[in-house]
């Protein structure tokens, strides 16, 4: 067929009509919107800036953003080893910190290396058993960790997700909703009394809660 | 005074000039034509020749840019369909009137002369150009009875007309010292005088075969039925013609001139505001003067296909009297009201004023179709122009086509094209058809 001259012209003038009526591809921006996912966010990328610095500050606001914890970070350590996973991701807001300091040019705390303490999780697995591992009882779970703990451990959260299903993001979420769960021992009772005296009525509420739940109320002396 | 034309918006002060200048010039005129009015229409019976001349070459020149616009807007729309594109969509209904705007953006610009430019060249330039496509219309048969002039040596003016232009863009590659405008200028003259040697001698074989060079007479010839066009009789010629006639109106893949990746814009570089515009248009008009002749000679012009069936209405106005009248109020009405009834009664939903509107539209499409259809039938030139519009147009739409597919070609491709190829082949089918014609004898 190709020794025929001029068909490949003939093929080309097919070509073209045939794309004369086929649907066009152009979107008419303002009056009709592409149909995109509403939690896409474009292509995830790191921009330099016109000296060839990376723009990104390690903010780890984007991390904290993401909604299904896809974003994480990586870096080279002081001796120049790589490491992909910069810690929990209740700990990106100490990353922030950290950021801050790291360009102030002030020492960094070490910790962004270190795991999470290991605890006792023989307390934790009772009070899993007896909520029978259901996420949707996640609230009732978190009381009676904190109740038994005096706190949320790091290590029962990650037990928690492990064995529950939900998302850790989700389960921090629920902890750091509720005012009287609480990720570190409470804090101690000089503390406590200064914001009682400020705010009375909080302090009233507090201690309910910690009477109700059992735990820290004989700590913190609320008069 | 001064206060009460202070008082006055812009358009105000516009209209309150302009209404005494023609209340006294329309005045003025009454007198003139009361006192000379015989004289001067005896002058004008007189030089009838003249006055048809002058009507035509104003209508001809009225009518050319809207036909440009016409054909501008199809090439941004067809190509942009074929590219996977919408193409213009916001100026007006489908972005019909955005060549209108362009024409008007161009009307608006500066126009500058370059410094060493020769200036009266660069001047006359475009408006050569312009007036030679222009020109070419003066010997098109557009329907029966709608030329301008029926020369008996029709086909050879518009071929000298048309030469002209080569002029005129030499000119302006000439006048506008800058080498790439001088590059396409002589490029357009190598070019369009190589092939105007193969356009011109395609049609010699068609002018053996009709005896005439005048267009109205061939176009009289290919009737009535389509079997009759000269194309069944000269497909080479009218194969060479094609596309002699590509490269004489600079189209692709023959736009060597105004190759804007080679030569900016080849002859049309240094020019500007309605300067450029003229060019822009004189090329779009060439467009469509050269597919109007393509039909024209091949064709059939402005017959139609086939034999269209006898039909007369013997429905005379002037006979129903008063009720004519009468008709022209009434009619629009009740057909609205009938019309609307379908729409209103049969969809629960429908408000009766959406129905009212759907009703008066069809009443419309329904009149519009009536009248055009009682127009077809009863006047020869309005069945004429729509069948030589259609062919014309459907022949502009081939040449945007091949601009939307075709790369452009090589300028020693091109000429070797010419003199190797076209100029042979039109030789053949002259001696073919001039043999054919001895030995069946005509």
């Amino acid at each position: 067929m190709s020794l025929i001259p001029g068909f490949g012209m003939v093929r080309g003038m097919a070509l073209t009509l045939r794309r004369f009526f086929e649907p066009k591809v152009t979107v008419r921006y303002p009056e009709v919107k592409p149909d995109i996912p509403h939690k896409f966010r474009g292509r995830l990328q790191l921009l330099y800036d016109e000296y060839g610095t990376l723009k990104c500050e390690t903010c780890f606001q984007c991390a904290q953003a993401c909604p299904i914890e896809c974003i994480d970070m990586g870096g080279i350590d002081t001796k120049g080893r790589f490491h992909v996973h910069w810690g929990a991701a209740e700990t990106y807001g100490e990353r922030r910190d950290e950021s801050a300091l790291r360009r102030s040019g002030r020492p960094v705390p070490d910790a962004a290396y270190a795991h999470f303490e290991a605890a006792d999780l023989s307390a934790l697995e009772a009070i899993l058993e007896e909520h029978d591992h259901d996420p949707a009882h996640m609230l009732q779970i978190l009381e009676a960790t904190q109740a038994a703990y005096g706190y949320l451990p790091v290590a029962a959260l990650k037990r928690i997700s492990q064995t529950t299903g939900a998302w850790y993001a989700m389960i921090y979420g629920t902890a750091s909703y509720y005012r009287h769960l609480r990720f570190e021992p409470a804090a101690d009772e000089r503390q406590a009394e200064a914001l009682s005296g400020r705010r009375p009525s909080e302090a009233a509420f507090l201690s309910g809660l910690d009477t109700a739940l059992g735990g820290g109320s004989d700590r913190r002396g609320v008069n | 005074m001064s206060r009460a034309w202070g008082r006055l918006t812009l358009p105000g002060k516009v209209v309150f000039t302009l209404v005494p200048l023609l209340l006294v010039l329309s005045v003025a005129l009454v007198i003139v034509i009361a006192v000379f009015g015989g004289a001067m229409l005896d002058i004008l019976v007189a030089n009838v020749g003249i006055v048809r001349f002058l009507v035509a070459v104003t209508i001809l020149l009225l009518l050319a840019p809207p036909s440009a616009f016409i054909i501008i807007y199809m090439e941004m729309k067809i190509i942009a369909l074929m590219n996977l594109r919408l193409g213009p969509d916001r100026v007006g209904p489908w972005g019909t009137l955005l060549s209108t705007v362009h024409g008007l953006k161009v009307l608006m610009k500066e126009d500058f002369t370059p410094t060493g430019a020769d200036r009266i060249v660069f001047t006359w330039a475009p408006i050569v150009v312009f007036m030679a496509s222009v020109m070419g219309a003066l010997v098109i048969p557009f329907a029966p009875g709608l030329i301008a002039q029926d020369l008996n040596v029709g086909l050879l003016y518009f071929f000298a007309v048309g030469g002209l232009s080569v002029v005129g863009l030499l000119m302006a590659g000439w006048s506008s010292y800058n080498k790439y405008s001088l590059l396409g200028g002589l490029r357009s003259a190598a070019q369009m005088i190589s092939y105007e040697i193969p356009l011109t001698l395609s049609v010699v074989g068609l002018l053996i075969l009709a005896g005439t060079m005048s267009l109205n007479t061939i176009v009289e010839n290919q009737g009535p039925w389509f079997t009759d066009w000269y194309v069944f009789q000269q497909p080479l010629g009218f194969v060479i013609f094609f596309i002699a006639a590509t490269a004489e109106a600079n189209r692709t893949p023959f736009d060597l001139t105004e190759a804007d990746s080679e030569i900016v814009a080849g002859f049309a570089t240094e020019y500007s505001g309605m300067r450029f515009g003229f060019f822009f248009f004189a090329e779009y008009i060439n467009v469509f003067i050269m597919s109007a002749l393509l039909v024209t000679l091949f064709l059939g012009g402005w017959q139609a296909p086939f034999p269209f069936p006898e039909l007369h209405i013997a429905l005379d106005p002037g006979s129903l009297g008063i009720w004519l009248l009468l008709g022209i109020a009434i009619v629009p009405v009740v057909a609205t009201l009938v019309l609307a009834a379908p729409f209103y009664l049969l969809r629960s939903s429908t408000p009766w004023w959406q129905a009212l509107i759907a009703g008066f539209l069809l009443f419309n499409v329904l009149a519009v179709g009536a009248v055009l259809g009682i127009a077809y039938v009863n006047f020869d030139f309005v069945a004429g122009i729509l069948w030589f519009m259609g062919k014309t147009y459907a022949f502009v739409f081939v040449f945007v086509w091949m601009r939307g597919t075709l790369p452009r070609i090589r300028i020693d491709q091109l000429m070797g094209f010419a003199w190797k190829w076209l100029l042979p082949a039109s030789l053949v089918n002259l001696f073919v058809t001039a043999a054919a014609i001895v030995v069946v004898g005509n």
